[in-house]
């Protein structure tokens, strides 16, 4: 009986000996579970100061409830020199392994949220910042965000093919107005233009309407190209849709037309190039007018007044020369523009991209 | 009862094992080390041993804020030329049992250097009294991979026609995130390169897992009368020559350069300007009772992504499902039933966003003139070719 008393001890002895067990340790465990995204890209933010996500890796768009995430820092957004250079160290790495997927300004405390793609690899992993009106940079933890999510529904399929691998779909914008938030998407197979419209809070059942856009281009030819930015915008007092696609029509369209299954026809206001794909687009007021400020990646910013949304002649004529329609003009100070939201009354946030390579957080008095 | 040679050995070494365990030094001796967990689940973490009983009291009876925390242990990345203020790499503390452990919030790199700095006089309530500690740690890096490469370009016939839409290239292996318009080329048959024939998109066009990627040849230089066209000529003319080239510096998702730069000539033949006519597919129906390949031929190329889910079966209204192959140039589509055919009434059924290589839908071409709309037909949501099996032969 001694014997295994003491052989026993012996054995709790050599134990504690070889010194404390590593155990794994995990993040603290939150009352509510995160949401669990494998991507971030488009960026929106709705009612409350609610952040809309768009995990297209999942085809899931997640609304964030921030919370007291969103506070205890200085209001505002100042600008920091080398963004990516210092999103990349907090976050382990070199510059080149991230990539800024959006920019969005919460509308309360207009500080700048920063989605980030980080890696190259299959594991890339997505993260949000937060840029602060003293400059400083937090991550957003996932953990602990209470959040709803909307899955978007597959693209058609005939279902004889079972591994058929589903991912087709990315999405270029998000719009939030008068409960209900907008979202364009594009496939990797049909040249085909997407938009959803999703009633928020997200209903359990509902994904929402789908709606294939066309325009009236220039020769009287239709097409069905990717919408790649767009602003909700009343004209006169009938709420639209104002939207930029790719090889650069502007087109706008009344949301009331937006009825499942209804093939939407816009209205072409302006021809803005070609070769050129719009990446941003806000409105805001100066002088009492309003005006769309668009950034685009080979034809810079552009300023296109909107007095003449309501009466603009359909374009259905060929243009000319290179661009037609509403006018506009190029904002030649603002260059190498990667990403653009509106700051507050007078200025607007940019992340450019200097000669240099490095990405820069700026502020822009609006021009 | 007998008492053993090995009893006083053991109750003496127990003794000294117990008094060992509990005792740990006042003055510490820490050593930074970057630990891995064999469980590849399992983020590798740093950690810093023999903490003093002090030090260890100071941090877990205040623990301090995240500045503070990044003050006493810093992990940093190793960057070229001396960083005045590096900044900390985000992450997770815990301070217990004389281990300071940090566990980055994303896993680090394998391969990368990171700096580590420990620094017990930061540590609040404590007189100073620890020497600071630096090292440099990493991870292994990833073994070598072997390189990435283009497997197949599709469509994969010979002639393509002038206003082709769209080509799909496959990979051996996933690619990095990044698009790649900058890295594919449209060279002329003078060698000489075709300015801006594709859409400006970059890494939208990926599949699921990164194998695959779609290059959009822009419509505006193709169709008629639209002023790219007019500006800049077509980029496909019919009855020349090109090469498709696909660079070497696009890298995979391991950072490394493809193997080799791809290469793929083709002819140009005229603009295909028709709808898709399902009238002129052929159906071969297989035998029932077997698990032989149903056959659908097609008198031209289809687009060869959209063929993998844009056509199916159907038997009663239900879906039947199998392996699905397209082959002869996109013009032959098989599918091999997951079992075998049973005797009935069958569909062959034609999604509304099949394309053929120029974009042209069922009932419906690309182009489209629009606006004398009034009387024309809408483009079928489903076209349903029937066939039956029927058990006598």
């Amino acid at each position: 009986m001694r014997t295994r008393i003491l052989a026993t001890l012996a054995l709790l002895a050599l134990t504690a000996a070889a010194g404390p067990w590593s155990v794994a340790t995990g993040p603290v465990s939150a009352a509510v579970e995160g949401p669990q995204m494998t991507s971030i890209a488009s960026l929106a933010f709705g009612p409350d100061g609610v952040l809309f996500a768009a995990d297209t890796q999942s085809a899931t768009i997640y609304a964030l409830e921030l919370g007291d995430k969103a506070g205890g820092v200085a209001p505002g957004a100042l600008a920091v020199d080398a963004i990516d250079q210092k999103i990349a160290a907090l976050l382990g790495t070199d510059a080149k392994q991230i990539a800024v997927t959006d920019m969005a300004v919460h509308p309360r405390t207009k500080n700048a949220y920063i989605a980030v793609m980080r890696g190259q690899g299959l594991d890339a992993k997505p993260a949000l910042l937060r840029v602060d009106g003293a400059g400083k940079l937090d991550i957003i933890a996932f953990d602990g965000v209470k959040h709803t999510k909307v899955t978007l529904p597959n693209a058609p399929d005939a279902g004889t093919n079972p591994q058929r691998n589903p991912r087709q779909q990315s999405i270029t914008d998000m719009a939030f107005a008068d409960g209900r938030l907008y979202v364009a998407g594009l496939s990797n197979e049909e040249f085909a233009s997407k938009l959803r419209s999703v009633k928020y809070p997200f209903a359990s059942v509902d994904n929402g309407t789908s709606v294939e856009i066309f325009h009236g281009n220039h020769g009287q030819l239709e097409t069905r190209s990717p919408v790649f930015a767009f602003v909700p915008y009343s004209i006169g007092s009938t709420p639209h849709l104002v939207a930029a696609y790719l090889c650069t029509p502007l087109v706008k369209f009344p949301v009331a037309s937006l009825q499942p299954g209804a093939k939407v026809v816009g209205t072409t206001i302006a021809e803005l190039g070609n070769r050129n794909r719009p990446i941003d687009m806000i409105v805001y007021k100066k002088d009492g007018r309003e005006f769309l400020l668009m950034s685009n990646t080979a034809r810079g910013v552009m300023k296109i007044p909107t007095d003449g949304f309501a009466t603009a002649s359909p374009i259905t004529e060929r243009v000319a020369s290179e661009t037609g329609g509403v006018s506009f003009e190029t904002v030649s100070s603002m260059k190498g523009i990667e990403q653009l939201d509106l700051l507050d009354v007078g200025r607007t946030i940019v992340l450019a991209r200097s000669e240099g390579g490095s990405l820069n957080l700026s502020t822009v008095a609006l021009p | 009862m007998v008492r053993r040679l090995w009893f006083r050995p053991l109750v003496a070494a127990t003794a000294v094992l117990l008094a060992a365990a509990c005792y740990r030094p006042v003055y510490s001796s820490p050593e930074i080390r970057l630990v891995s967990p064999l469980d590849p689940k399992a983020a590798a973490f740093i950690e810093v041993t023999g903490i003093s009983r002090a030090h260890e009291h100071a941090l877990s009876s205040a623990p301090p804020a995240a500045d503070g925390w990044q003050r006493v242990l810093r992990v940093s990345v190793k960057t070229e030329g001396p960083a005045a203020n590096p900044i900390a790499v985000a992450g997770h503390y815990t301070i217990a049992d004389g281990t300071l452990r940090f566990t980055p919030l994303f896993p680090f790199d394998p391969g990368r250097q990171y700096e580590v700095e420990f620094t017990p006089d930061a540590i609040a309530g404590v007189p100073a009294s620890g020497t600071p500690l630096a090292t440099t740690v990493a991870l292994p890096p990833r073994a070598a991979a072997s390189l990435t490469y283009v497997t197949q370009v599709f469509p994969d016939g010979d002639v393509i026609p002038e206003n082709q839409l769209r080509i799909y290239i496959h990979f051996s292996a996933p690619m990095g995130r990044r698009g790649g318009v900058e890295h594919v080329k449209l060279l002329d048959d003078t060698g000489r390169e075709v300015k801006d024939p594709f859409l400006p998109l970059e890494a939208e066009f990926w599949n699921g897992d990164r194998t695959r990627y779609t290059v959009f040849f822009d419509p505006g230089r193709q169709k008629r009368g639209i002023l790219p066209n007019r500006q800049m000529g077509p980029s496909l003319v019919a009855g020349r020559t090109y090469t498709l080239a696909v660079e070497q510096d696009w890298t995979d998702a391991n950072g490394n350069a493809l193997r080799e730069r791809f290469t793929r000539p083709f002819r140009v033949g005229p603009p295909d300007l028709s709808p898709i006519d399902c009238a002129q597919w052929r159906v071969m129906p297989p035998a029932p009772g077997t698990r032989a390949p149903l056959t659908v031929t097609f008198p031209e190329s289809l687009d060869h992504g959209l063929l993998f889910r844009a056509i199916g079966v159907r038997r009663d209204g239900e879906v039947v499902t199998g392996d699905v192959r397209v082959d002869d140039e996109q013009r032959r589509w098989t599918m091999i039933p997951s079992a075998a055919w049973s005797p009935g009434r069958y569909e062959l059924i034609a999604l509304s966003i099949l394309e053929d290589l120029a974009g042209n839908r069922i009932g419906r071409a690309f182009e489209v003139v629009s606006f004398a709309r009034g009387d024309e037909k809408p483009e079928p949501a489903v076209t349903a070719i029937p066939f039956t099996l029927s058990a006598l032969r």
